[in-house]
């Protein structure tokens, strides 16, 4: 199955909602302070794979100002137009071809500060069908999802609001979440001003100013730069369609089937028992049980008993954000590579009050598009 | 009809963006117009000089911070002539966009020139020096145009 790929260095900015710097500093900051923390130069990196968006970022080709910044000034590098992960499936792929030993995956965005995200997410929809009337957009999708699976499954608004409180909690025990909510409780979720309902501000990931990256490396190159490398088990993409009325939202087809690749290309069997945590792009709390149970991380339907037990807290049987998540930062095409970034730093035991025990085996999750489209899922593995 | 077509208007207004850009070597750019001057940063690594100039060196990617004064003369380096703009239509006065590379300095300014008669006299490599607007203001704008000496 193709050639072992780790990850043999990573790491996130503190995100804000106003880092007060430009994108062209923060970048350059993060990736060279990476470097040194790897012991490496931007001469050890053999391509460069870059996730932004030119809508987002407000202007076209939107990695050829940051190029240069990351050190691939007259290098080879690429961009996607997505979420930060597949920037590093990307890089996983170009190793695995063979022609590259080393390369640097990195996503970006300044959503906390410069422009107003939900309403640029908007233009994703449709222009025949959906925009005209404005009905839909990523907060009522994912609205629509949530009811459906409180329906279905008798989750409630409390359950709901316990489920963002664990992920709030997390976020303030880290130091790279940007968003600090005093004394989360189920009472100040229910109070946050109401969006599309069920869904309340305080289910809303915490847009933010922000960028990840993480070097991938061949078993060779891996072993030159570090001796504790973190290897990549498992991946698995999957893209379901554009048209919204063709969807199951609640089976989430393609997370279901990028987490199945992901698990057999891994080895995995039974995902409950052999995956220690999770760190799902959720951009709405309300995904969090529907995206876990997609990937079979809990039964299905299971939600209410989740949340009841603790089974998903970081001290529960499936720890899911521990973190917190997206809902502590989410600068858009970073927000799916932050995910893999800190389940990097749980398996080496860096996650600080948030660390999960003894964790070995982790799952990384990013996503793009309206009501999570297009999913991606890394199984990432300590050796020792 | 399978290949039916229409045509629907829908806007694409998306927002105002707030950029932040990294204001320290711009201002230092802009504050040397104002005095009449074209100042820029020099890498002490590999000595590139950056004009306008960088917070950092591409080449070394470390910060630098070295303030250079060039001369305000150099060299024509490419030019085009501006017989039409960007929609096609023919200008009434053609004029010539040139990039100009100053006396020690590795980058290239851009800029418009001033000084010929016929077009086809010009030629890369032509010297020019810098004409500032008489009252600056520390605006790029200040650096009025090229002329060719
Ligand atoms: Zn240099």
């Amino acid at each position: 199955m193709g050639k072992r790929v780790a990850i043999v260095g990573y790491k996130q900015t503190k995100h804000s909602f106003d880092n007060l710097v430009s994108r062209e500093r923060m970048v350059y900051e993060l990736v060279k302070s990476l470097y040194s923390d790897i012991g490496i130069t931007k001469d050890a990196i053999d391509t460069f794979i870059l996730a932004s968006n030119d809508f987002t970022d407000g202007r076209t080709i939107s990695e050829v100002y940051i190029v240069p910044r990351i050190g691939a000034y007259m290098k080879d590098e690429s961009k996607v137009e997505s979420d930060g992960l597949n920037a590093a499936l990307y890089a996983y792929m170009r190793i695995q071809s063979g022609l590259y030993d080393t390369a640097l995956a990195i996503g970006f965005s300044m959503s906390g500060s410069e422009f107003r995200a939900p309403m640029i997410n908007s233009y994703v929809m449709d222009p025949a069908y959906e925009r005209p009337r404005g009905l839909i957009n990523f907060h009522s999708i994912a609205a629509l999802q949530a009811r459906v699976y409180m329906e279905k499954y008798g989750f409630k608004e409390r359950d709901l609001a316990k489920l963002t409180v664990k992920d709030l909690k997390n976020a303030n025990n880290n130091p790279y979440a940007a968003r600090r909510e005093q004394k989360p409780t189920v009472d100040s979720v229910l109070g946050s001003r109401p969006l599309y309902a069920p869904l309340h501000e305080a289910h809303v990931s915490a847009y933010a100013d922000g960028a990840a990256a993480v070097v991938l490396a061949s078993e060779e190159a891996a072993k030159r730069i570090t001796d504790k490398p973190l290897w990549i088990t498992g991946v698995g993409h999957s893209m379901d369609t554009y048209y919204l009325g063709d969807r199951d939202l609640l089976r989430m087809d393609s997370l279901r089937s990028a987490g199945e690749q992901a698990y057999r290309m891994a080895g995995i069997k039974s995902p409950k028992r052999e995956i220690d945590l999770a760190e799902l792009h959720t951009n709405f709390a309300s995904e969090e049980p529907v995206f876990a149970e997609a990937l079979g991380l809990f039964k299905e339907g299971s939600g209410k008993e989740v949340v009841a037990n603790g089974d998903s807290n970081v001290d529960g049987k499936m720890p899911v954000n521990p973190s917190g998540g997206p809902l502590g930062a989410n600068p858009i095409n970073a927000a799916g590579l932050i995910r893999l970034v800190d389940v990097c730093a749980q398996l080496n035991g860096e996650a600080g009050k948030n660390q999960v025990k003894g964790a070995k085996t982790g799952l990384a999750h990013g996503q793009d598009g309206p009501g999570a489209q297009q999913n991606v899922v890394f199984i990432v593995r300590r050796e020792k | 009809m399978a290949n039916e077509t229409r045509i629907m208007e829908s806007p694409w207004d998306l927002t105002t963006y707030s950029w932040k850009v990294e204001a320290d070597a711009l201002n230092l750019f802009v504050k040397g117009l104002k005095d009449k001057k074209i100042l820029g940063r020099k890498c002490t690594k590999c000595g590139t000089v950056y004009v306008p100039g960088t917070s950092y060196c591409r080449k070394c990617l470390i910060d630098i911070d070295q303030v250079v004064e060039v001369r305000p003369e150099g060299t024509l380096d490419a030019f085009t002539v501006n017989v039409s703009d960007i929609r096609g239509n023919p200008v009434e006065h053609p004029f010539i966009t040139c990039t100009v590379k100053f006396d020690g300095s590795e980058s290239l300014v851009m800029g418009t020139l001033e000084g010929w008669q016929d077009w086809h006299d010009v030629r890369e490599g032509m010297r020019i020096k810098v004409v500032f607007k008489d009252v600056t203001t520390g605006a790029l704008a200040d650096l009025a145009y090229f002329q060719l000496i």
